[in-house]
């Protein structure tokens, strides 16, 4: 329940920013046609708004899924991390470290597992894109 | 669009060996990664698609049904094996297939979900070729007011159906069409939300998206969850006799009752969208053990209940195509990521699809034909290979899709800036799926919106200011006003 009123204002803080401040700033104004670009923007960030309302209102408390946010974090930062080496480096060299680094804190210990994961699927995915499909990888 | 030699040459195209080496390829590739808890056939689907880039358009479609085909099988394995459904569709599937399996008979449970799902699946993939042309001649006859109520209505519809509430799933669509209209607005060609960059001037690409949302979110929360990088073991015991490593005709046979209505229930929970196989798995199951004389024995390994499960969820596989050909509305995520491959190979799905790429469609149906009877014989050779594959370690199997993920956007949405918007995406979808916002109807919404907002202009246009003028679109108007009614009704018996 009161996730659902977290949640709720959240959304209607959304809606709001959108309406007074995103969509006329992102979104031209134009004085003529029948659907100009900021209407259907205005409609569905009030109905998102109007979203928020109902889950403050009627709060319902199920549905949920379980997430450990620290964890899922960590993950994040090193795929986040892997894209910006990625542009300095290229995916060939930084691929096998980050499968290693995601691998160990998974919890992998196994020697061959890890090989498999950090240079067994690199590989396999540089023959099948760069060698066979002829393809640059990122 | 009846034209005999188009469906011939089409039914024709499959023969040819690529089509059919792919679609071997995508069934074989399903049934494996359907039996490894974590990937699934949506995820493989979702890596797959960018993959196909190079290949002829029936090919590489065929391909990933096959992949979509041979999940399902596949995905039975490991709910019967350890209890771990490969698929959520596969979730029914473990209540009876997992007791029969610790009777010492792990390999007739996976064979009866194998006949059974093959079973299922032909049975509305034939519903599929018989009804979705007809119905698309229906669809031709629709406007642009038609067709903005009948987008209006299958908002509602999934909007109803999917999330933890109405409200979430009312906020996941909202959020999916506002994530639709960065890019250019379809009537003035004027810039929308693109905050200085350039690269989304013909909007955010709808595979990173997709792939974000589906796929890497998933397995973020697939990895912040594991803790021990240690997999299930195995055990199929080696001295069995062979009646508990088969099923005999007489059993298939005993259960035909039970297939069938799994079958009928599956294609018409398909063939709304939004609802799912796994809701169609368990009303099936629910329903064979409802008729059963020995209800006790469900739960217990009772045969009934594997073919009622499996029957009924890979109907759904076949009816979902119903919306997506027909009408160009995926009715569930698979659906959603064969239209983003559709859109790849430069097919737009709707009803105009029959009377353009006419041969393509029914090479498509002949490939999902082709596909169940591979399913079937690759399913007799693979199943006691697959289940070694559940020995692979979590971080091994989710580490190398996370790479697959990546190249795989890189290949179709535009290298780096691709996977940067696949991951914004991955954390969104990681944030909506705790919050029980439903990423499925996000990414429908996502797909829908250009097309929503073009039809919007043009009721509007016809409309000419007169909403009274609404009265001449009888069909479009009863859509429209039943859209919100729909949408309370379904929150009210839901609840």
């Amino acid at each position: 329940m009161q996730t659902d009123r977290i949640t709720g204002a959240t959304l209607i803080m959304l809606g709001s920013l959108l309406i007074w401040w995103i969509i006329p700033w992102q979104a031209e104004e134009v004085g003529y046609g029948w659907l100009r670009p900021r209407t259907l923007p205005y409609i569905i960030s009030a109905g998102l708004f109007f979203c928020g309302v109902w889950m403050m209102l009627r709060p319902v408390a199920e549905g949920l899924t379980a997430a450990n946010w620290p964890r899922a974090a960590i993950y994040a930062g090193i795929l986040v991390s892997g894209l910006a080496l990625m542009s300095l480096f290229g995916f060939l060299w930084v691929a096998p470290p980050m499968a290693l680094v995601l691998m160990l804190v998974v919890g992998e210990r196994r020697l061959l597992w890890l090989t498999a994961g950090a240079a067994g699927t690199p590989s396999a995915i540089w023959v099948c894109v760069a060698i066979l499909l002829e393809r640059p990888l990122p | 669009m009846f034209d005999t030699a188009t469906i011939l040459a089409g039914l024709g195209d499959v023969f040819q060996l690529m089509t059919l080496l792919y679609v071997l390829a995508g069934v074989i590739m399903g049934q494996f990664v359907g039996a490894v808890p974590g990937i699934g056939p949506v995820m493989a689907t979702a890596i797959a698609i960018p993959f196909t880039f190079g290949m002829d358009p029936l090919a590489g479609i065929g391909f990933l049904v096959g992949i979509n085909k041979g999940g399902l099988v596949g995905g039975a394995i490991p709910a019967v094996l350890i209890n771990t459904p490969g698929t959520p569709d596969a979730a029914a599937t473990a209540l009876d297939g997992y007791p029969m399996a610790q009777q010492g008979k792990p390999l007739k449970a996976t064979k009866m979900a194998l006949y059974s799902s093959v079973t299922g699946d032909t049975f509305s993939d034939i519903v599929l070729i018989t009804v979705s042309a007809p119905l698309a001649i229906l669809t031709l006859r629709m406007g642009p007011v038609e067709v903005m109520g009948l987008m209006l209505l299958a908002f509602a519809v999934i909007a109803s159906l999917m999330g933890a509430s109405i409200a979430r799933g009312l906020a996941a669509a909202a959020l999916g069409l506002l994530a639709a209209m960065v890019g250019t607005d379809p009537e003035h060609a004027t810039p929308r939300f693109i905050f200085g960059n350039f690269e989304v001037y013909d909007g955010l690409p709808l595979a990173a998206v997709a792939i974000g949302m589906l796929a890497i979110s998933e397995l973020l929360f697939r990895l912040a969850r594991t803790r021990s990088a240690q997999a299930a073991t195995i055990r199929i015991p080696r001295d069995q006799p062979s009646e508990d490593r088969r099923v005999s005709f007489a059993e298939y046979w005993a259960c035909r009752f039970t297939m069938l209505r799994g079958a009928v229930i599956g294609t018409l929970i398909g063939a709304l969208p939004g609802i799912g196989s796994t809701a169609a798995a368990f009303m099936s199951y629910a329903s064979a053990k409802q008729v059963s004389p020995d209800r006790a024995s469900f739960g217990r390994g009772n045969i009934h209940g594997i073919a009622a499960a499996e029957s009924a969820n890979s109907a759904v596989m076949g009816a979902n195509m119903i919306p997506m050909l027909t009408l160009g509305i995926p009715g569930s995520v698979s659906a959603a990521l064969i239209v983003s491959a559709f859109m790849i190979h430069g097919v737009q799905p709707g009803p105009f699809l029959f009377e353009q790429q006419g041969r393509l469609i029914y090479g498509l149906f002949g490939a999902m034909i082709l596909a169940n009877l591979m399913n079937l014989l690759v399913g007799q050779v693979g199943m006691q290979f697959w289940v070694r594959v559940i020995t692979a370690p979590e971080s091994f199997v989710l580490t190398s899709a996370l790479l697959l993920c990546f190249v795989g956007v890189s290949l179709a949405a535009g290298g780096l800036f691709g996977i940067g918007v696949m991951l914004a995406f991955a954390i969104l979808g990681f944030v909506m799926t705790a919050f029980g916002f439903s990423v499925v109807v996000f990414v429908i919404a996502f797909f829908l919106g250009p097309r929503f907002e073009i039809s919007l202009s043009q009721t509007l246009a016809l409309l000419n200011g007169d909403p009274l003028r609404l009265l001449d679109y009888p069909f479009g108007f009863v859509m429209i006003v039943a859209a919100p009614g729909l949408a309370v009704w379904l929150a009210r018996r839901r609840a």
